[in-house]
């Protein structure tokens, strides 16, 4: 490579864990990172990272991260010469990458085309099955509820009800019994509509028991598309990934290249390049559908990177510029080594039915050691919007076999503190330690078929526990707010809730 | 230094008093009984804590406020300690008391009832979308639905009261 930057500055469409995580690739490359922000992420960790930042004021996504103009107008006043939009958000919006193209900017990701072409449930249904890419039997479009009830019915029950325009389980329900259809169509359109601005809806059979094995290949704009095999996403809720890892334990050298050559097949077709994620369903019997494809880099990236050593954000920069993957992956033994694991950290409550939270995040301690990795977009003394996605963090691990990620993973967790506002930790910690993790006999209805995964058990803090949380309040007062396991200390009195609560009795502070 | 805190454990009241001895060490009474701990705050935000005269390692605890209650997280376990009186609003949809409040600042997308229905416990009071979820409220209680402070499209904020449902033979609106 020269030494001359693939860009001079990036700006990144995007806040939090990921954005910050961009923002590293770009400072590695030599390029200078532009952050945007809404009002309420002023200070939020992606801004504190950037060299260069434009506010965009607002605060709910649409008046923010959303906002097409406001995006341009910010890349054209800080000079950014190319837009990553990291996942989410305007990652997989056409009209965004036609206008970042319009305006003479680069956008780090695949080309308007092929994204329109995967982009709808309907239109990548199309392709696939075009390309040879096995797919579910369901409706290819939205027929009005009524037909879409007929054919579920004729399908049989159960029976996926999906946003056509959707991704990421936003819209997105199973339905078990044919008088649900009806409700579960007008939830699925509110959500559509919400997330997406779209409110069509298909159906599709349910494949289960199954496992989600998706497929992360990289193009680039001379034809080339390589596979990075796969990761196995099964341990979900209502579609949101819980832990993802790779390589997948039930997918072998053989099925591995089939799946990988049915993702480069559809990507050809398409004209796809930067990086992608071609998404399917495992079923028992080792026959794998068509999902869909995430045109965009994805938050379970990292256990990709470090199975195969590459660096996907350095390769979605690389390839954007021009890149050859040929010279770039030339040479380059991709075969998956070990094994990584990640956990999405987020700010809610699966003891209470997973509700999201947001608040002060009095003390964050994140967990450091020999194949461990922390993706973060938080830290201590910051205050969690109510905005945005709950989620917080990823923790990823990695080590030489899927037992000893295992462990590594549920050691981490324990290491891990983000304290002030419920989180998944625990939750986390009890998947990781189940007896049906550890022998990967996961499936995507495992956490909707184990309840008490997610209720865990009450226990009666003990003795030592409550001494342990009177010490640690007298030593952060006896250091004069140098410890920051107080509000107060943190976050300059504004949020001292804690502190104010009529319960607490503070008798006596001498010294 | 002394220190007092009074926390909620399985119904009771808890006193636990820290005093300090001299150094890192301290005195810590928990309820009636009485502990002689080694305590040091390390850089990371986080207190060791050793009981003396115990066979067990020391270990690291860390602790924060929450709105509710302190969180302490301590052997690879987060508790949430509850003070006394501390059971206010703000949480999680329907409690016990009949009153449907918003679990997160959101947006009301459906109310599906109406001062004076009969409502069941479970029953699905109301819609609020937040952080890009669906949360279906329900009152928690049967009874009558006494008012609704709330219409679609509004926005709303954490803890705020939507809802109240009273009991069955409750009189006027």
């Amino acid at each position: 490579m020269s030494d001359q930057p693939l860009f001079q500055r990036v700006l990144v469409a995007n806040r939090g864990e990921i954005a910050v995580r961009v923002m590293r690739g770009l400072r590695e490359l030599g390029i200078e990172s532009v952050a945007v922000h809404s009002d309420a992420d002023a200070r939020c960790a992606h801004v504190l990272a950037a060299d260069h930042v434009v506010a965009l004021g607002g605060n709910t996504a649409a008046e923010s991260y959303l906002d097409i103009d406001k995006i341009l107008a910010a890349a054209r006043s800080s000079g950014a010469q190319a837009i990553h939009p990291g996942y989410g958000f305007l990652s997989e919006n056409s009209d965004f990458v036609r206008a970042v193209i319009e305006a003479g900017l680069v956008f780090i990701g695949p080309n308007a085309e092929a994204m329109d072409r995967l982009g709808g449930k309907k239109a990548a249904r199309e392709e696939a099955i075009a390309a040879g890419v096995p797919v579910i039997p369901g409706t290819e479009q939205d027929l009005g509820d009524d037909k879409l009830v007929e054919v579920a019915k004729e399908i049989g029950m159960p029976v996926m009800v999906k946003a056509s325009a959707g991704g990421g389980g936003r819209g997105m329900r199973r339905v078990e019994r044919e008088e649900d259809l009806a409700e579960a169509l007008a939830a699925g359109r509110r959500e559509a509509k919400e997330s997406f601005g779209d409110d069509r809806m298909i159906v599709e059979r349910a494949v289960f028991p199954a496992r989600h094995i998706e497929i992360q290949f990289i193009a680039d704009k001379h034809g080339n598309v390589a596979s990075l095999h796969e990761r196995e996403c099964s341990v979900q809720r209502r579609h949101q990934k819980v832990l993802e890892e790779a390589p997948s334990a039930v997918v072998g050298a053989e099925l591995r290249k089939r799946m990988g050559d049915a993702a480069i097949a559809l990507a050809k077709k398409v004209g796809y390049d930067n990086a992608g994620t071609c998404e399917f369903l495992l079923d028992d019997n080792g026959d794998f559908y068509f999902l869909e494809v995430n045109t965009r880099l994805q938050v379970e990236h990292p256990v990709t990177e470090l199975v195969t050593g590459v660096d996907l954000v350095h390769l979605q920069l690389q390839v954007a510029a021009g890149g050859n993957l040929e010279e770039l992956l030339g040479g380059h033994d991709l075969e998956p080594r070990g094994h990584a694991i990640e956990a999405r950290i987020c700010a809610e409550s699966p003891e209470q039915g997973y509700i999201p939270a947001a608040g002060l995040l009095g003390l964050v301690k994140e967990a450091h050691g020999p194949g461990i990795r922390v993706d973060s977009g938080v830290y201590t003394g910051w205050e969690v919007p109510p905005f945005y996605d709950s989620m917080l963090a990823k923790l990823i691990v990695w080590a030489p076999d899927r037992a000893t990620a295992c462990e590594r993973l549920s050691l981490a967790l324990r290491d891990t503190a983000y304290l002030g506002i419920p989180t998944n930790v625990d939750f986390l910690r009890r998947v990781v330690d189940d007896e049906s993790f550890r022998t990967a006999a996961i499936s995507t209805d495992m956490l909707a078929n184990r309840p008490e995964l997610a209720a865990g058990s009450e226990v009666e803090p003990d003795d030592h526990v409550l001494a342990a949380a009177v010490l640690c309040q007298a030593l952060a007062r006896q250091s004069g707010g140098g410890n920051s396991a107080t509000p107060v200390a943190a976050a300059g009195g504004s949020t001292a809730v804690w502190t104010d609560l009529s319960g607490f009795r503070l008798f006596e502070v001498t010294r | 230094m002394k220190l007092s805190r009074e926390f909620v454990r399985g119904g009771d009241t808890v006193a636990v008093v820290v005093e300090s001895i001299e150094g890192d060490r301290y005195r810590v009474r928990v309820g009636d009984q009485t502990y002689e701990y080694d305590a040091r705050a390390l850089a990371d935000g986080g207190v060791r804590v050793q009981r003396l005269g115990s066979e067990e390692q020391g270990t690291v605890a860390y602790g924060a406020g929450s709105t509710k209650s302190y969180m302490l997280r301590i052997d690879g376990k987060t508790h949430e300690l509850a003070a006394p009186e501390s059971r206010r609003g703000g949480g999680s949809g329907g409690g016990a008391d009949g009153v449907v409040r918003a679990p997160m600042t959101g947006t009301v997308l459906e109310v599906l009832c109406s001062p004076g229905d009969q409502v069941e416990a479970d029953q699905t009071l109301v819609v609020v979308s937040a952080m890009k979820m669906e949360h279906k409220l329900s009152a928690g209680v049967a009874g009558k639905v006494l008012s609704v402070a709330v219409a679609a499209d509004a926005t709303v904020d954490q803890g705020a009261e939507l809802i109240v449902v009273g009991p069955a033979d409750a009189k006027g609106l």
